[in-house]
């Protein structure tokens, strides 16, 4: 299969001399396409840190991070949708930044809310809509960007365990219908038991890997 | 709660000093006003004493004991310095010079005692000789050509002749007060002094008259008076009144400093008027600007509030962190805003101009600091306590909210309080309408505080209505806005409207106050060029030129002085314009006779000075017919006259001395004239008048300068013409003729306020928006995430800042002129003469407009610039 990205002897740090947090350091990883990783560990083991090198939005420090020019989808730990937009301008803005046709993007957001069931709450502002809902909202974006590689940081990780279910089939779904690398970052053991290999992560280091 | 405010001190820093300065502002512009408010006052009390050179003349009632009357003012705590002056009349003097012997009219002659100069040393100005013994007042030496050493024999009335020697010549520059008639009932036409005086030391008057006409004691006050001229003129009137009691009939007091305080109070009445006017709306604005700064981290707040109900904290908490917040804000504003205004004060008028008294100065910066943490519980303590009352958690977590027309737009207040206004502009600004009343000689003033309501209600209204025009913009106008967006934008332009979009009420709020910082600078600084405009007018219209020479009345100035005066280097014009009294019917009016030809070219003849017709057009009317004569509009309405009716005058005969009708056409109205008096005058062709009195005399003499400095061509005219000549300049005019509120209040007060326009143009235009966009810095990071580069984030920006920008340049601008229009119609009373047009100060406007689309730009570019940091920094510190 085809790699996506992988880390060689990857560290991030952050701060410097005595102030210096060490939050990832020597991982050597790699996501090829068809991937399904579940990236576990307690809170503060780097889980977050590794996926953000990962999706290219940090920089490692030591070592170094291949990667290929593919699409990336982002979910993120939490509310990411931007406040004074609504659902479905949400969902087109990737694709305008990107340099798609302001129609075009419309369409195809559109098209990712009804994969989501969220079409008709399009018009709604982030705030007039549940948690689940935002997430959701959150999955269609990256669907509707037709990623490669999709990157979740803890996607359920203020849900209920129904809402929860509900986001990790569609991200799954997902994965699977645009033949993409899937790694969600998740403390939960349900939601990590839902996908083919895990990653444990301990105090910055990636300990053990399972299939 | 310390935790709390470590929290704030630490994470909310600049919040927390933007709207400390917010605070700061307000409190800095009421002290500042009020301190300067306080000081001028006390100002105008202190000039009304200095001007007046003698504060009561006390006349003794005929068949009155004369000794009781000094004995009483003596014994009277109030009186410093009582001086007996007595005065006696002569039917003529008389002098010989060279072989001929020369007469005058009626006059006076004043015993006055050794040491009166020193003790009024306003009344007499000695010119020559001695300043003792017998003094020759000046026009009467030059009636009789006398100089000292001379002898000059008085024709006393009922006595027989006596024989004086010049001692010296003196000027009596108070003539009129000295010889005013005490106890004339209000309204009275005020009485001429003599043409010819003669001051006598007391010994030798009581040697001359055993009786005087009139015996007066000349009193000088204690001036132990309120700071407040209107106080100060309740207590002397009051303290004259008393003293009349007391003297039961044998005198009746001259009250001539409570006249210059009955003047000055309605000065002083003007000076709150401007202060209630022009202070209060930028004070009310700098506490709107704070409200809006705390207001754009209502959403954080309102999030915040949220976190620690959903952890148990209850509503009371919430009030008393809300509380801490305000009174951190309040006790450092308020001191920052006294230290500023102390500042500014040093900086506008100098140690010495600032605060009158300790105790004035403590209690208007107590009450400036009062208001100043008001302004903070209103802005902070207020919308936190609201929301901890009415809002519910999930609503607190709500940043945009559903968009909806609040109940104040839904009925049209903003409509209504614009009509409201205009009904009040209508009704002030009809004619006989009067701001302030000061009735002569009463100690009740008043302020017709209707007329407050006018731009109180413009204000509001025109805020409320920016308010709905933006948002309407925003909301159906959308399409528009995504339009300009798009050259920005491009492929976001859709994206970037519908943010801007929703933050309409935001925008809308930031666009209100902006607009409002800049007609609050418009109408301040037009209303200040427009009062210096009409002050210089006054100016010109009394000295008559930039500089004018009037030769004494008794002498003889051919119209040959001309080529004298314009040989002096400095002059670029002479127009001569002679001066007669005229009876109209029984009315005695000024005649001013003009050359048409040439008045206009060299005067600065206004329009306005005219009715019927341009300037051109009535002085026209002169030039084609030599007996054509321009009246005032008094005199057309008391002698019903219809253009082209004959008028016959009585003028004096330059060769006989005599009365002689002469008669002439009415031909136009004349309101203004220079150095015409405000009341009644005439003026005709000076050739006519010339030919039909016999004497082509020229009284003034008005002087143009080539663009050498006003009282320096005055000071060479002096050199030139000798000290017979009266020469005053446009310079020293204007600082004399100007009350104590031009003089004192009015400079100050504006300095201040343009200062602090520009201040809050510039914060208003640029703070809420830094601060705006602050609080989206969690939306640009996420939209950074998603792969928007800087330039992409600063369409977004960058858009905004155009649409705040033009808005508030369009919407301030519109409001600015209306206030403007309104101030001046309201406030016209402290205008004379009243304005034609508005000056518009465009110079200050540019730096205006300059500076806040600087403080727009320097908004954009923080904005964009924080927008670079890596995202996930930015989200990881919220």
């Amino acid at each position: 299969m085809n790699e996506l990205v992988g880390c060689e002897r990857a560290g991030r740090t952050y701060g410097r001399g005595r102030n210096a947090v060490v939050a990832v350091h020597g991982v050597d990883c790699a996501v090829t396409e068809g991937d399904r990783i579940a990236v576990t560990g307690p809170s503060g083991s780097g889980k977050t840190t590794l996926m953000h090198l990962l999706a290219g939005l940090d920089q490692p420090t030591s070592g170094h991070v291949r990667r290929r020019a593919v699409t990336v989808g982002i979910v993120f730990q939490g509310l990411s949708l931007l406040p004074p937009l609504n659902i479905v301008e949400n969902v087109a803005l990737p694709l305008l930044i990107a340099g798609c046709d302001e129609k075009e993007a419309g369409e195809r957001a559109l098209n990712a809310l009804k994969t989501v069931d969220l079409a008709d709450l399009a018009e709604r502002l982030p705030e007039e809509v549940s948690g689940g809902q935002a997430q959701r909202a959150a999955v269609a974006r990256v669907l509707a960007a037709a990623p490669r590689l999709i990157i979740a940081d803890e996607p359920t990780g203020q849900l209920d365990s129904a809402q929860a279910a509900h986001v990790m089939d569609l991200l799954v779904e997902l994965a699977t219908g645009l033949r993409a690398g899937l790694v969600v970052a998740t403390h939960d053991t349900s939601v990590a038991d839902r996908l083919t290999s895990r990653w444990e992560m301990r105090d910055g280091t990636l300990r053990s890997r399972s299939c | 709660m310390l935790i709390w405010l470590r929290g704030l001190l630490t994470r909310r820093t600049g919040r927390l000093v933007a709207s400390a300065s917010g605070v700061a502002v307000a409190v800095a512009l009421l002290a500042a006003l009020g301190v300067f408010l306080a000081s001028a006052m006390s100002t105008m009390t202190a000039r009304s004493i200095q001007r007046v050179p003698v504060d009561w003349q006390v006349e003794v009632q005929p068949g009155a004991d004369g000794a009781q009357v000094g004995q009483a003012l003596r014994h009277d705590h109030g009186a410093s310095a009582v001086r007996e002056v007595d005065f006696g009349a002569v039917t003529g003097f008389e002098s010989a010079s060279g072989g001929q012997v020369l007469t005058t009219g009626p006059g006076q002659v004043v015993g006055l005692p050794p040491d009166y100069a020193a003790v009024f040393p306003g009344e007499l100005r000695f010119l020559t000789g001695s300043s003792q013994g017998v003094l020759l007042a000046q026009q009467t030496a030059a009636n009789l050509h006398a100089a000292p050493g001379d002898t000059v024999v008085l024709h006393r009335a009922g006595l027989p002749d006596a024989t004086v020697r010049v001692d010296g010549i003196a000027d009596l520059p108070q003539a009129d007060s000295l010889f005013q008639r005490v106890g004339a009932p209000p309204g009275a036409q005020p009485q001429a002094p003599p043409d010819n005086v003669l001051l006598l030391g007391a010994d030798q008057w009581n040697r001359l008259y055993r009786e005087p006409v009139h015996r007066q004691f000349h009193v000088r006050l204690a001036h132990r008076l309120p700071a407040d001229p209107a106080a100060a003129y309740e207590q002397v009137t009051g303290s004259a009144r008393n003293l009349e009691a007391r003297l039961a009939g044998a005198g009746l007091v001259g009250d001539n400093l409570g006249s210059a305080l009955d003047a000055a109070r309605e000065d002083a009445l003007y000076a709150q008027v401007l202060f209630l006017f022009l202070g209060l709306p930028g004070a009310a604005l700098a506490a709107c600007l704070t409200a809006a700064i705390a207001g754009s981290g209502r959403a954080r707040r309102r999030g915040e509030q949220a976190l620690l109900r959903a952890r148990g904290a209850a509503a009371r908490d919430l009030v008393r962190l809300a509380l801490a917040e305000a009174l951190l804000v309040g006790v450092t504003g308020a001191p920052a805003g006294l230290g500023l205004a102390a500042i500014v004060g040093r900086i506008v008028f100098g140690p010495a101009g600032f605060g009158a008294t300790l105790p004035t100065t403590v209690a208007w910066g107590a009450m400036a600091a009062g208001v100043g943490l008001l302004t903070a519980g209103a802005t902070i303590l207020l919308p936190a306590v609201r929301d901890a009352r009415r809002v519910s958690v999930m609503e607190a977590r709500r940043a945009v909210g559903t968009f909806r027309w609040p109940a104040w737009a839904r009925y049209g207040l903003d409509a209504w309080l614009l009509a409201g206004s205009l009904v009040v502009f209508w009704a002030t600004s009809r004619e006989g309408y009067q701001l302030v009343l000061v009735p002569e000689g009463i100690p009740q003033i008043s302020v017709n505080y209707w007329a407050f309501a006018g731009p109180a209600l413009l204000w509001a209204g025109t805020g409320l209505l920016i308010w709905r025009l933006t948002c309407l913009l925003l909301g159906p106008g959308r399409p528009a806005v995504e339009r300009l967006a798009r050259p920005l934008a491009s492929g976001l332009a859709g994206t970037v409207a519908a943010t801007v979009a929703r933050q309409r009420r935001t925008v809308g709020r930031t666009v209100a106050i902006a607009a409002l910082a800049l007609a609050f600078a418009v109408s301040t600084a037009t209303f200040t060029a427009t009062y210096r405009q009409q002050a210089l007018v006054d100016a010109q219209l009394t000295n008559g030129a930039d500089v004018t020479v009037s030769e004494s009345p008794g002498a003889y100035a051919p119209p040959a002085t001309e080529h004298r005066i314009s040989a002096v280097p400095g002059v670029a014009a002479v127009e001569p314009l002679q001066h007669r009294f005229a009876y109209v019917g029984s009315d005695l009016q000024d005649l001013y006779g003009v050359r048409p030809g040439t008045v206009l070219n060299t005067t600065r003849l206004q329009d306005a000075y005219f009715s019927g017709g341009t300037a051109r057009q009535v002085v026209d009317r002169l030039a084609h017919r030599p007996d054509a004569i321009l009246v005032s509009q008094e005199t057309v309405r008391d002698f019903q006259l219809h253009l082209g009716d004959t008028l016959r005058l009585r003028l004096q005969d330059g060769r006989t001395k005599r009365y002689r009708t002469v008669a002439f056409h009415y031909a136009g109205v004349v309101t203004e004239f220079p150095t015409a008096p405000r009341d009644s005058f005439l003026v005709a062709n000076a050739s006519y008048v010339a030919a039909q009195t016999g004497s082509d005399s020229v009284g003034t003499f008005l002087v143009t300068a080539d663009g050498v400095a006003p009282h320096t061509l005055a000071d060479r005219l002096r050199a030139t013409l000798g000290p017979q000549a009266r020469i005053t300049d446009l310079d020293t005019t204007r600082g004399v003729i100007g009350s104590s509120l031009t003089a004192v209040d009015l400079g100050g007060l504006t300095t201040i306020e343009l200062a602090f326009a520009l201040a809050l143009a510039v914060a208003a235009t640029a703070l809420p928006l830094i601060l705006g966009f602050t609080e989206r810095r969690r939306t640009f990071a996420l939209a950074r995430v998603l792969g928007a580069r800087p330039r992409q984030l600063g369409a977004f920006v960058w858009t905004e800042i155009l649409l705040v920008g033009l808005a508030t340049a369009v919407l301030g601008a519109l409001a600015g002129w209306g206030l403007s229009h309104m101030l001046v119609a309201i406030l016209t009373g402290v205008f004379d003469p009243p304005p034609s047009g508005l000056a518009v100060p465009w110079g200050y406007l540019g730096a205006d407009g300059a500076l806040a689309v600087t403080g727009l730009l320097v908004a954009g570019a923080v904005t964009v610039w924080a927008a670079r940091r890596p995202p996930l920094n930015v989200l990881r510190d919220l």
